[in-house]
């Protein structure tokens, strides 16, 4: 029964139309809408992580820009038209490696103000946590994709390929940032420590960019160098991506082992984070 | 609905060596405000954590709003509301998008209406659009509780209530309190060390010291079990015990430092007396204390509740106060 009240209207009761509940889905979705909302709120973030990639781009691919082109072919294995249009399936694939950082600070921020508690004081699973800023931090880094291919395009790169082939490129780094996004929070699941994102970060990053055929080819490598480039999923994004944008062909099963290993971090993140992801 | 909003048998809390709860039974009847009064580090909010499912139970059982709180944490989960000391809401989401956020993950559907009602409730509908960042503490409090009430819990967990507000703040918080029992009719479990808080706003109060429960009853009745006054005596000599033993109609003398507590039978028969024993030892502070909460705590645990707190202080809930203070 609802009545007036001293405090005005009274409230529909438990059990009343107007108290229901709905499907587990919008946790999910109410969580990841907060992550997203909080980084387009600062525009700092947001600047930063547009600028960054662009900055890659305009110093790491004009340092061989006195090289002639026929030195370049042979030094990296390709028939190119400059070192940038080599370079930029690159420089994205090793962008999806820290993207990571953004969800696990903002989970460190949760935990050290106390909304994590907040979160799970709700019938909230762990798990749902975990997915919403693993997928939050993975679209943070997204951002980086459609400026880059912006500016390589002013800075007069060629693509080739089809439409179908672009957006199984896409699909590639969104499946891998994905992947590394899950790797990362499952990593620093019950930290809570401001430090370990960034040390985390560099000890993913460094070894997994160098290692991988993203900024040279791998036959340059000796041969531990070439067999952590062969498991490192990075390797076959950029490959993936290089064969479109120099060539116009897309090797579909390389988009195949990444989407394999964002499967993988997702499930082995999931479980987890489920166990040990720490309240506070 | 079940008779008791929350109901505990042994609930045991160990962190390492540390028991942090130590074998709690605790029963809350439906539709009463209990309150929990203990100094800092007394196991207060260990006690809410393990109660919401924040905290794993070490050994124990637990059920609230009838539903066990280890084997059905989500549906304990649905029906309850936690309003914490540090006042956590999002700080760079409106007051609206906090409710929005709470709704969701309580998984409501038509909660506007009763968003707005709580806005209203609470004097927030002005500044519903506005960044919580900018709300006074008091404004965020108010908000805090609306979030509690949001899904119409059985049962509402506030711990320190009113920690760190001014005097007005904590008045008007406090008449809040009182108006949602009344108008919501919900269970509330609620943590102090402000005796006044707890004798004001609760129907039952257990005293806990040390992860123990060392009294509990109504305030009334916990004011009758201690049936001495007490008489604070500092001196600048020391004073041996025997001597104040010795003044007629002082039961119990206990030292604390430099300080003397007295339990007499009546405070205005013995203060005469005592006053003229300690003529020649130079009495420096002398203080009458008829029986309140305090004094039960005094009385039960042997020291009092601000004493303990000395190099005990939550410096977690100090910073998280700071660092709200300066944004």
């Amino acid at each position: 029964m609802t009545a007036e009240t001293r405090y005005g209207p009274a409230f529909p009761a438990r059990g009343e139309p107007g108290f229901s509940r709905v499907p587990q889905g919008t946790q999910f979705g109410a969580l990841y809408a907060r992550e997203v909302l909080k980084t387009f709120r600062n525009p700092f973030v947001l600047v930063i992580t547009v600028v960054q990639p662009f900055m890659w781009l305009a110093f790491f691919g004009s340092s061989f820009s006195s090289v002639p082109l026929p030195y370049l072919d042979v030094l990296l294995h390709a028939h190119i038209q400059s070192y940038l249009q080599f370079l930029l399936p690159g420089v994205l694939s090793t962008s999806m490696l820290s993207i990571g950082m953004f969800g696990s600070m903002s989970t460190i921020q949760d935990k050290r103000f106390g909304f994590m508690k907040r979160i799970l004081i709700t019938p909230t699973s762990k798990a749902t946590v975990y997915l919403a800023k693993a997928l939050g931090s993975a679209t943070r880094g997204m951002v980086q994709i459609p400026v880059m291919i912006t500016a390589a395009l002013i800075f007069g790169v060629h693509f080739s390929g089809n439409p179908l082939m672009w957006a199984g490129w896409l699909l590639c780094l969104v499946l891998l940032g994905f992947g590394f996004s899950c790797m990362f929070l499952a990593l620093t699941a019950s930290s809570t420590d401001w430090q370990t994102p960034g040390v985390i970060s560099n000890f993913i990053t460094m070894p997994l960019m160098f290692a991988s055929g993203a900024l040279f080819p791998t036959a340059n490598f000796p041969v531990w160098m070439q067999t952590i480039a062969a498991y490192n999923p990075v390797t076959y994004t950029a490959l993936f991506g290089r064969g479109i944008v120099l060539n116009g062909t897309a090797d579909w099963l390389y988009l195949g082992y990444v989407a394999l290993f964002a499967t993988g971090m997702v499930t082995v993140g999931t479980l987890v984070a489920s166990r040990y992801l720490k309240v506070e | 609905m079940p008779t008791e909003a929350i109901r505990t048998h042994g609930l045991t809390k160990v962190y390492g060596t540390f028991t942090a709860v130590d074998h709690v039974d605790l029963s809350v009847p439906t539709g009463s405000v209990f309150g929990l009064l203990g100094p800092n580090g007394a196991g207060k909010t260990t006690i809410i954590k393990m109660l919401t499912g924040l905290s794993d139970i070490t050994e124990g059982d637990a059920s609230v709003a009838g539903f066990d709180v280890r084997r059905d944490p989500m549906h304990v989960k649905r029906n309850v509301g936690w309003v914490a000391a540090e006042v956590i809401l999002d700080d760079d989401l409106s007051a609206w998008e906090n409710l929005w956020l709470q709704a969701k993950l309580q998984r409501l559907t038509d909660w506007k209406g009763r968003a707005d009602a709580l806005l209203g409730y609470f004097e927030l509908t002005d500044r519903r659009k506005d960044k919580v960042s900018k709300y006074s503490t008091g404004m965020r409090k108010k908000l805090e509780i609306a979030l509690a009430l949001l899904h119409q819990p059985q049962v509402i967990f506030m711990d320190e209530p009113t920690i760190g507000l001014d005097p007005n703040t904590r008045r008007m918080l406090w008449e809040l309190i009182e108006g949602a029992h009344k108008e919501f009719g919900i269970s509330i479990l609620l943590t102090s060390h402000y005796i006044e808080e707890a004798d004001r706003l609760c129907d039952t109060v257990a005293i806990i010291d040390h992860g123990k429960f060392v009294a509990c009853g109504t305030p009334d009745e916990l004011k009758s079990k201690v049936r001495a006054d007490l008489i604070e005596v500092e001196t600048g000599e020391s004073v041996d015990a025997a001597k104040l033993q010795a003044i007629p109609g002082v039961v119990e003398a206990r030292s604390q430092g430099k300080t003397w507590i007295l339990r007499v039978g009546s405070a205005e028969e013995a203060l005469p007396k005592v006053l003229a024993a300690l003529r020649s030892d130079g009495i420096r502070r002398i203080n009458v204390e008829k029986p309140s909460l305090e004094t039960v705590f005094l009385e039960t645990t042997g020291h009092r509740l601000g004493a303990s707190t000395e190099g005990n202080v939550d410096y977690r809930k100090f910073y998280a106060q700071m660092r709200r203070a300066r944004q």
